[in-house]
């Protein structure tokens, strides 16, 4: 099942690959800060949870990637309560990303003679470790991630349907739902661990 | 040549006070009526769905445009200058202050009484509460007293606020649900909550902002607007102490002054920015700015401060249902005879700290997909987080204080404000025993449920700012009257958050707005 998928993905990532050979003006893959699509999904396999199975995995690193491209550096926050101050995001972190991206295939070729989307999630994982240590123990926003598995762990898991899921309830938070049904028990999701 | 604008109340600031009393004069009068807003316009009730989408997605303000780049003080002051005002941002939570706050020093010694009394107030509360579109649930009448039901039904405790409310029963402490100016019923052609949980920004229109009322009256074609027209000045008229007229510039034409003359003036900028133009357009009759023969102007700016923490639960919430309704409980307001003082609310919400997903589990192992699940799922199967926080109320001093900046100005020249926050002898000296009593009080609460204490937190913030410009009978230690008419000037007016005497222990925006409309049915006479 894993393997199947795997090989899916590696075939999805070829035609990414074939769609966007160069033409005249840079595609959004060509840009220095392009997030490698096999190598984001092959993070993707290391740090979202294989209960999403391979379809509900793609959804999720497909919704970080329209995240990621929307993602405006250094725009004005909401105010912090009272405090006369306009404060900002961060830069820009996707040529970060996209260079952490191209650094864990160096390493794993140099580790283990292969791409980083060849080597099985075992040896993604000890590639993964340092950075997501660092990181730890909370996610944080996701634009503040300083490494891209961790921006792509914390977008799944601040996502609806992460809470859903955790608890085996269709809560649906953050979206309009209607005041009816408020004081209900959420339902189950069908066939879920709760 | 300055461009000369006439009208019979000119009003200052265009924030949710300016709205009360602009919808009551152009109701009840027929008045004209302008409006000078400093800021521009935000984001359209169309164009809030989109900002609120990136404001999830990515935390930017949802309110583009907010604030003026220079216009700005230091010490705890709003960010936003805009139609609207602060109040574009707010959460809408809307309780009265108590019966108590407005008579301290008769009944417990501490503090100062308010020149009226909470029967005074209350046809004006319950007018706020219609015009804004209040959503409450009546309380125990001895600890939320009220003449008339609150406008509409209350919001919905969700499945969590039900299991929230059963321990706080056991506890023997009433609680109720959170007054909120969010519609629970179609009100003045704005939607019913569909329970959006992002109340900051409210993509239906169900909570209320001001922008709304001033929208109405100018479709009306009963007030003039000028946004964007920064009042630099009051002037007053020569050998008079009447205002004559207000000095403002448009932001694209900042050398081209434009003159507002009117009958009456209403000083409606807010807690900060009143004083401050008070300050600002001192003369030679008046060299320590106007209204301030007595040099009270700026002094008193009060607040309140709070303690809160996190209580571990041992039951399962879900988190997310409608996280944006709380409980409330102004037991404590009321708490009769003291031997020493202390008065606070109790605020409860669920909570997701402690709760979430997390990359390493507590020996330091990095978790991964499965086990983030499982790890998150172990944590919030049987417990959960409530957030409890109380609001009580800081003893106002006259060291507390809005002075003029010299060495922070704006584009043009202007000293800003400067606040300087003081909590006096009286609130300090009681500091040790009102955290004592409050720590205890939570403790209990949690345990009421089973629960523990997860962590505490004292805050010195001032929230829910006001004073500067003090309401009073008399004029050597106020600045204005009940009515909120200056005691040096005939003709001016300031409202709101500036005129309170003490911010008591709630949210203190419904108090003045109807602080507010107490005012505009005195400048209704003319
Ligand atoms: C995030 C947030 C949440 C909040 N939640 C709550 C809540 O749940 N409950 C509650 O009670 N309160 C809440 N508040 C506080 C509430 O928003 C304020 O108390 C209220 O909006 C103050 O209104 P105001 O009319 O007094 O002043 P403001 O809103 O400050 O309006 C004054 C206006 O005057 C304008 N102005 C100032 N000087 C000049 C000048 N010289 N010329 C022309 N115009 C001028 C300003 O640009 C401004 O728009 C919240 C505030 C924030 C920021
Ligand atoms: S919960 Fe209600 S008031 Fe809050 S944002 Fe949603 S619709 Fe608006």
């Amino acid at each position: 099942m894993a393997e199947s998928r795997r090989t899916f993905l590696k075939q999805s990532a070829a035609t990414v690959a074939v769609v966007s050979l160069p033409g005249c003006a840079p595609t959004a893959a060509e840009r220095p800060d392009a997030l490698v699509p096999a190598t984001l999904r092959a993070v993707g396999e290391a740090v979202l949870p294989e209960e999403l199975g391979a379809d509900g995995r793609e959804r999720s690193v497909a919704a970080f990637e329209r995240w990621s491209e929307g993602l405006e550096p250094v725009a004005e926050m909401a105010h912090p309560y009272l405090v006369p101050e306009t404060v900002f995001t961060g830069p820009d972190p996707r040529p970060g990303w996209a260079a952490q991206l191209s650094g864990l295939d160096i390493e794993s070729g140099k580790r283990f003679g292969t791409s980083f989307a060849e080597v099985g999630v075992p040896e993604r994982r000890r590639i993964l470790e340092p950075h997501v240590r660092r990181a730890g123990p909370d996610f944080g926003r996701p634009e503040n991630a300083a490494h891209i598995a961790v921006a792509l762990a914390a977008h799944f898991f601040a996502s609806p349907i992460a809470t859903d899921l955790c608890y085996g309830r269709a809560i649906a938070k953050q979206q309009c739902r209607g005041l009816a049904g408020a004081g209900d028990e959420p339902a189950p999701l069908p066939g879920a661990a709760s | 040549m300055s461009q000369v604008i006439e009208s019979d109340v000119c009003i200052i600031g265009g924030g949710i006070s300016a709205a009360m009393v602009a919808e009551r004069l152009a109701e009840r009068t027929e008045a004209s009526i302008t409006v000078v807003e400093a800021g521009g316009r935000t984001a359209s009730l169309e164009e809030r769905t989109a900002t609120r989408a990136r404001m999830l997605a990515y935390g930017e303000n949802p309110y583009p445009n907010d604030h003026i780049p220079g216009q700005t003080g230091t010490g705890e002051m709003y960010q936003s200058m805009v139609l609207g005002g602060a109040a574009m941002h707010w959460g809408g939570a809307v309780p009265r202050y108590s019966p108590e706050d407005f008579r301290v020093r008769s009944l417990y010694g501490v503090g100062y009484d308010w020149p009226i009394t909470f029967d005074d107030l209350e046809p004006y509360y319950q007018e706020a509460e219609e015009r804004m579109g209040v959503a409450g649930e009546q309380g125990p009448p001895e600890y939320d007293p009220r003449s008339k039901p609150y406008p509409m039904p209350p919001l919905p405790l969700s499945w969590n606020l039900e299991r929230m409310r059963e321990w706080t029963d056991a506890a023997g402490i009433p609680f109720w649900t959170q007054p909120w100016a969010r519609n629970t019923e179609p009100w003045q052609g704005r939607n019913v909550c569909r329970r959006c949980d992002t109340c900051a920004v409210c993509p239906t229109g169900a909570k209320y902002t001001p922008d709304f009322a001033f929208d109405r009256l100018l479709a009306a074609g009963r007030m003039r607007l000028h946004g964007r027209t920064l009042i630099r000045s009051l002037d007053l008229a020569s050998g008079s102490d009447r205002v004559e007229s207000a000095t403002g510039f448009h932001q694209d034409a900042p050398d081209q002054p434009v003159e507002f003359r009117a009958r009456t003036f209403v000083l409606a900028a807010g807690h900060s920015w009143s004083s401050h133009l008070l300050l600002l357009s001192a003369n030679s009759r008046f060299p320590n700015g106007l209204a301030n023969s007595t040099d009270n102007v700026g002094r008193y700016m009060t607040g309140h401060w709070f303690a809160s923490g996190f209580i571990e639960l041992p039951m399962r919430l879900y988190p997310g249902i409608f996280p944006n309704n709380s409980l409330l409980s102004h037991r404590f307001a009321s708490p009769g005879p003291l031997d020493r003082y202390l008065r606070h609310d109790i605020r409860l919400w669920e909570s997701t700290v402690g709760r979430e997903a997390r990359l390493a589990a507590d020996d330091g192992r990095v978790l991964w997909g499965d086990e983030v699940m499982a790890d998150w799922r172990a944590r919030t199967r049987s417990t959960a987080t409530a957030r409890i926080r109380s609001y009580y109320d800081v003893i106002p001093t006259p060291e507390s204080r809005l002075t003029l900046d010299s060495g922070m100005r704006n584009r043009h020249g202007d000293p800003m404000p400067r606040i300087d926050y003081v909590a006096g002898r009286a609130t300090l000296d009681l500091e040790p025993h009102t955290h004592e009593t409050l720590l205890g009080r939570f403790d209990e609460l949690a345990r009421a449920a089973g629960g523990r204490m997860m962590s505490t937190r004292a805050s010195r913030l001032f929230e829910h700012p006001g004073g500067g410009c003090r309401m009073g009978d008399d004029p050597s230690t106020s600045v204005v009257d009940r009515w909120g008419r200056t005691h040096d000037h005939e003709n001016l007016f300031v409202v709101g958050a500036p005129t309170i005497v003490s911010s008591g222990c709630a949210n203190g925006t419904l108090t003045f707005c109807a602080l507010s409309l107490m005012a505009a049915e005195e400048i209704a006479k003319g």
